[in-house]
């Protein structure tokens, strides 16, 4: 355990190095919150309105969960760095066993994730009200497991690719796919309208549906704001999926590919 | 590609506004534009890190004609960069008036090439990388966001009048709306009263980093002031 905890804390040292980066991420999710947002309020449909109220309300979870999840993701890159500069030798040789040094890596990058996506979701609470302790728990204990199964997803690509540009493309399509094909931006029912109406591919909808960001944006929704969209223990099912299944799935390539000469 | 297939095409059915879908698509390439122009800062940053930046000065050029081909060639890479967005979003668009729309790809040409100055000219005067990539980025959600880019003037103005204010002298407005006043689509949507307006600012942009970032280059660079 404390072997963990070690690798957690090296994790954050090297997290807290780009406190100036940080501090220009959260301004540039702000940006797309009170410009971006305030903005789109004035473009909505009577129809979208009716069912969702203000753009802005409804998209302030979802930038919560966008910011954990690049938050998140941001292990990768330093998994990737390390392996290519050949650090990951340094790692093995630590006197940790090789699930103590998985596990610790893809714990610290769901806490970076949940550190950095704190004032996202604080400014959330404070535009849309507070929920109760047991929403808050209940929110907070899902945010952790996706930023878990994030984390694990993004060690997994990391160790995949041998070279930076292959990992940068493989998160572009990932980021692109399960940022667009959520209802972070949009209610589920648009992809689901496009879809019974031939216009968007139906494998595209399902994911959409499945999408652990589509169940972590509408659960908080499902808290804070009043009848859209409604409570479903599905969405947190497709959380705790995704993240039971890149946690050991990242633990398990990260033991076998970085031990790989 | 992604945004234009996937948020586009959903956005557009959560707005009001008609033809959102092609009004984004034309917003879209130029804020690919913007972005892309504004590599050639990481590109000197690396340069002055590798010592290239000492070869750069000991050529046979001028420190105006170094700067100035700069700026010229990272805004035409820019372009080159864009290239096959532009034409998606013709094909999306389809331009109806091809005068107009030489007109805007020119304006866009410069912009580009504005862009470059910019980003030439901040990574002179920053000299870290690290400030100069956070600058970058907060300069790109704001730059992006207060434009005509992804909505109309009037919405902006509508939503408030702050950042209306601030829209109707951003570059990347005065470059939205003319390559939309290009392809005809502004004439569906918000008609442009006078293309002149922002084809003007877009030259003043363009004159005004490229020239200052001359001065600001030869300063800056002179005896290893750039380290």
């Amino acid at each position: 355990m404390s072997a963990i905890v070690h690798i957690v804390e090296y994790d954050f040292r090297n997290f807290f190095r780009y406190k100036w980066w940080l501090v220009g991420m959260i301004s540039m999710n702000l940006a797309d919150l009170f410009i971006m947002a305030i903005v789109y309020n004035q473009m909505l449909s009577l129809k979208v309105t009716e069912q969702i109220g203000t753009y802005f309300n409804f998209f302030a979870p979802g930038l919560a969960v966008t910011g954990l999840f690049a938050s998140a993701f941001m292990i990768g890159r330093e998994v990737n760095m390390e392996r290519r500069r050949e650090v990951h030798h340094y790692m093995l040789s630590l006197p940790m066993t090789r699930m103590e040094l998985a596990i610790g890596r893809v714990l610290s990058g769901g806490i970076r994730g949940m550190i950095y996506m704190s004032p996202l979701l604080l400014t959330c609470f404070i535009f849309l009200g507070f929920p109760t302790v047991w929403q808050l728990l209940v929110i907070l204990a899902v945010l952790f497991l996706l930023a878990v199964g994030i984390s694990g997803l993004s060690i997994a690509i990391a160790v995949s690719t041998s070279s930076l540009e292959k990992f940068i493309t493989a998160r572009g399509l990932v980021y692109y796919t399960l940022f667009f094909c959520s209802s972070v931006f949009y209610p589920l029912s648009l992809i689901e309208g496009l879809g019974r109406d031939g216009k968007f591919p139906m494998v595209l909808v399902t994911l959409a549906e499945v999408n652990p960001l589509s169940g972590a944006s509408d659960m908080i929704r499902s808290f804070l704001l009043v009848g859209y969209p409604p409570f479903s223990y599905a969405s947190i099912l497709n959380v705790v999926v995704f993240s039971a299944v890149f946690t050991f799935s990242a633990a398990f390539a990260y033991i076998k590919i970085i031990e790989r000469k | 590609m992604s945004q234009i297939a996937l948020f586009g095409l959903i956005a557009s059915r959560m707005m009001s506004m008609q033809y959102y879908f092609q009004y984004y698509v034309a917003g879209l390439s130029v804020m690919t534009l913007y972005s892309a122009a504004i590599f050639i800062g990481f590109d000197i940053y690396e340069e002055a890190e590798h010592g290239v930046f000492e070869y750069l000065l000991s050529l046979p050029v001028s420190r105006r004609q170094l700067v100035l081909g700069r700026s010229i060639g990272g805004g035409l890479r820019a372009f080159i960069y864009v290239g096959p967005l532009i034409a998606l979003s013709l094909y999306v668009i389809g331009a109806i008036n091809p005068l107009s729309f030489l007109v805007a790809l020119f304006a866009l040409f410069l912009f580009s090439f504005g862009v470059s100055g910019m980003s030439i000219t901040l990574a002179v005067i920053i000299k870290s990388s690290d400030r100069f990539d956070i600058l970058m980025g907060v300069l790109d959600a704001l730059i992006v966001r207060l434009s005509t880019a992804m909505y109309p003037l009037a919405v902006v103005q509508a939503a408030n009048p702050l950042y209306g204010g601030l829209a109707t002298f951003n570059p990347i407005t005065f470059a939205a709306d003319l390559f939309r006043w290009g392809t005809g689509i502004e004439a569906i949507i918000t008609p442009l009263s006078n293309p002149l307006w922002p084809l003007l600012g877009i030259i003043a942009f363009f004159s005004f980093f490229t020239f200052f970032g001359v001065i600001i280059y030869d300063r800056r660079i002179e005896g290893g002031g750039w380290q």
